[in-house]
């Protein structure tokens, strides 16, 4: 926790221009034949090196709005910047965001077009024009810290899910995003490889790469994050730290989400008379616990 | 199809050079089918079959059953040219059917016997490479060869969208059966189409998202990637140079004293 107070610590002192790395300014978005918009109006600013996560509900815009932040698609009206600029939607101004923000998809079976795991993470950094022996360098660097290593040499519709998720995320890892956006990356996994790549996100964070993720768990999003956006129907319904997210009740049940099971937890003993003394909720089931511990002691 | 793609994987065979085996078996196999002579394909056959088994470690039975698949279509299309259907009878047999023969020369047989060997000698070149190098090293191998990019980056989609593709044909077709989707002949025709549309729909909805995912990583219209080589060995090359001189050595002698 108190690692997380010093990042946003260090994150407030931040000139403004060096503290914004993604800026959506009224962005409206609208799929070809549809009616309706699939991004209504969206501003909203994302700290460099923060953990941002996304959520809302299916069809809520979260994917939507990554694939603007990409360049693949481009928003019917409003601006997007990334790192001050405003998106430049010709080849070299693509290629400059895409080199910076990089997506790892949510069905690694749309993200992998190569039978073969290194040559799977070589196209992106090919891609990029550096020379061949500095991308091999890559190439390796990347499976080893992965830890592709023990399944590289097998064919990639051999791999379990897992596997490809570790792929796709060295996929994009490979190219060194300044923005490394993940949907829903651990849809479809077993608790084990849950553990696995989200392992793989904070470390990734800790390296001062911003990550944005989209996510159903609100638990996970409420204990990891340093920030929260709620989006329902295509707009913002609230963007804050997760406790101002999650202590406006109104907003998560409008996006059909309840309030994480911790701070639920919390409120029920602070109702009993348990935690009198206006401590700040824990963010976790340890901090919970912990802070049980403490009242505990102080009785004793 | 995937039981050869499994096999391939476990070769023992797969880290030699994927350019050294794409060159044995392309210019055996030419000469194979150049000669169209016994005294080639026996030896090429026998070769392959030791390379194969003995040195890859494909499994003798599989290999066997593999063989069995074109062998019967080449017992089909021998048979034509070994029986012929006359007025009169030839040489070798005759079996009269009404005023007609079902007959045949012994020149005919000797020819569908050398058919027959040739055939086998080929498809055991093309099974040596498909059994012991990885689609992927043998498109590297292309690579390097020079074939036309657009036809590499084909092959490469074409082959990782075989397994994604079957995965999704085999789930939707569970889901049938299991709704007693093929509970009679009408029911089976219609979910069959029913399964081959949405499996078509499902495939440009993934190349739509494939291509964005592409996109998303600065594809600009070429697929250029990086592959894990091992370098092709000269001693490996001049091995194979050498097989080859002396199978056209054989069949130059064969040619010359025996006839065949």
């Amino acid at each position: 926790m108190d690692d997380r107070q010093n990042r946003m610590e260090r994150m407030e002192r931040m000139t403004e221009k060096e503290n914004w790395i993604i800026e959506a300014r009224d962005v409206s978005f609208s799929y070809e034949g549809d009616d309706k918009k699939a991004l209504d109006h969206i501003s909203l600013k994302i700290r460099k090196g923060s953990r941002v996560a996304f959520m809302g509900g299916n069809g809520s815009g979260k994917s939507t709005f990554f694939l603007c932040l990409n360049g693949i698609h481009r928003p019917d009206s409003g601006t997007i910047s990334i790192d001050g600029k405003p998106v430049r939607y010709q080849r070299k101004g693509l290629l400059d965001v895409r080199r910076k923000v990089g997506i790892v998809f949510q069905e690694p079976d749309d993200q992998l077009f190569s039978a073969s795991v290194y040559e799977e993470i070589s196209f992106g950094v090919q891609n990029l024009g550096v020379d061949e022996a500095r991308a091999k360098q890559e190439v390796e660097r990347v499976i080893e810290e992965l830890d592709i290593a023990p399944f590289q040499d097998r064919p990639v519709h051999a791999l379990s899910g897992g596997q490809k998720k570790q792929v796709a995320i060295a996929d994009i890892l490979v190219m060194h995003p300044e923005v490394m956006i993940l949907d829903e990356p651990a849809s479809a996994l077993d608790p084990v490889h849950t553990r696995k790549v989200r392992g793989i996100v904070d470390r990734l964070a800790d390296q001062g790469i911003t990550v944005l993720m989209a996510t159903h768990d609100i638990d996970y999003a409420y204990a990891w994050s340093d920030e929260i956006v709620l989006l329902h129907e295509g707009k913002v319904l609230r963007q804050g730290t997760p406790d101002i997210v999650c202590a406006d009740r109104e907003a998560l049940k409008q996006a059909g989400m309840e309030a994480p099971t911790v701070l639920r937890m919390y409120g029920c003993l602070r109702e009993k008379g348990l935690f009198a003394d206006g401590s700040a909720a824990p963010r976790s089931m340890e901090g919970l616990l912990r802070l049980l511990e403490q009242t505990e002691n102080r009785k004793g | 199809m995937l039981l050869i793609d499994k096999l391939c994987y476990r070769s023992r065979l797969r880290y030699v050079n994927a350019s050294e085996k794409l060159l044995y078996a392309a210019a055996t196999l030419i000469i194979c089918i150049v000669s169209r002579s016994a005294a080639t394909a026996v030896p090429v056959f026998l070769v392959n079959l030791a390379l194969t088994v003995g040195k890859g470690g494909i499994p003798l039975s599989r290999y066997l059953r593999l063989l069995l698949i074109p062998a019967a279509f080449l017992a089909a299309g021998t048979a034509a040219v070994a029986v012929n259907l006359s007025e009169t009878p030839m040489d070798a047999f005759a079996f009269p059917v009404g005023g007609w023969y079902i007959t045949g020369s012994t020149e005919g047989a000797r020819q569908a016997l050398t058919l027959c060997l040739t055939a086998m000698a080929a498809v055991s070149c093309l099974y040596f490479l498909a059994l012991n190098t990885v689609m992927t090293d043998i498109l590297g191998a292309l690579r390097k060869w020079k074939v036309p990019a657009l036809l590499v980056e084909l092959m490469l989609l074409i082959y990782r969208f075989i397994f994604v593709l079957a995965g999704t044909a085999s789930a939707i077709r569970t889901s049938q059966v299991s709704r007693l989707g093929n509970r009679n002949l009408k029911t089976g025709v219609r979910s069959f189409g029913a399964m081959a549309s949405s499996l078509f729909i499902l495939a440009l909805k993934r190349s739509n998202a494939l291509y964005d995912a592409m996109e998303s990583r600065c594809y600009d219209g070429t697929i250029c990637v990086l592959s894990k080589e091992q370098p092709a060995k000269g001693t490996g090359i001049a091995a194979i140079l050498f097989y080859e001189a002396a199978l056209l050595f054989i069949w130059a002698l064969a040619h010359r004293y025996a006839g065949v």
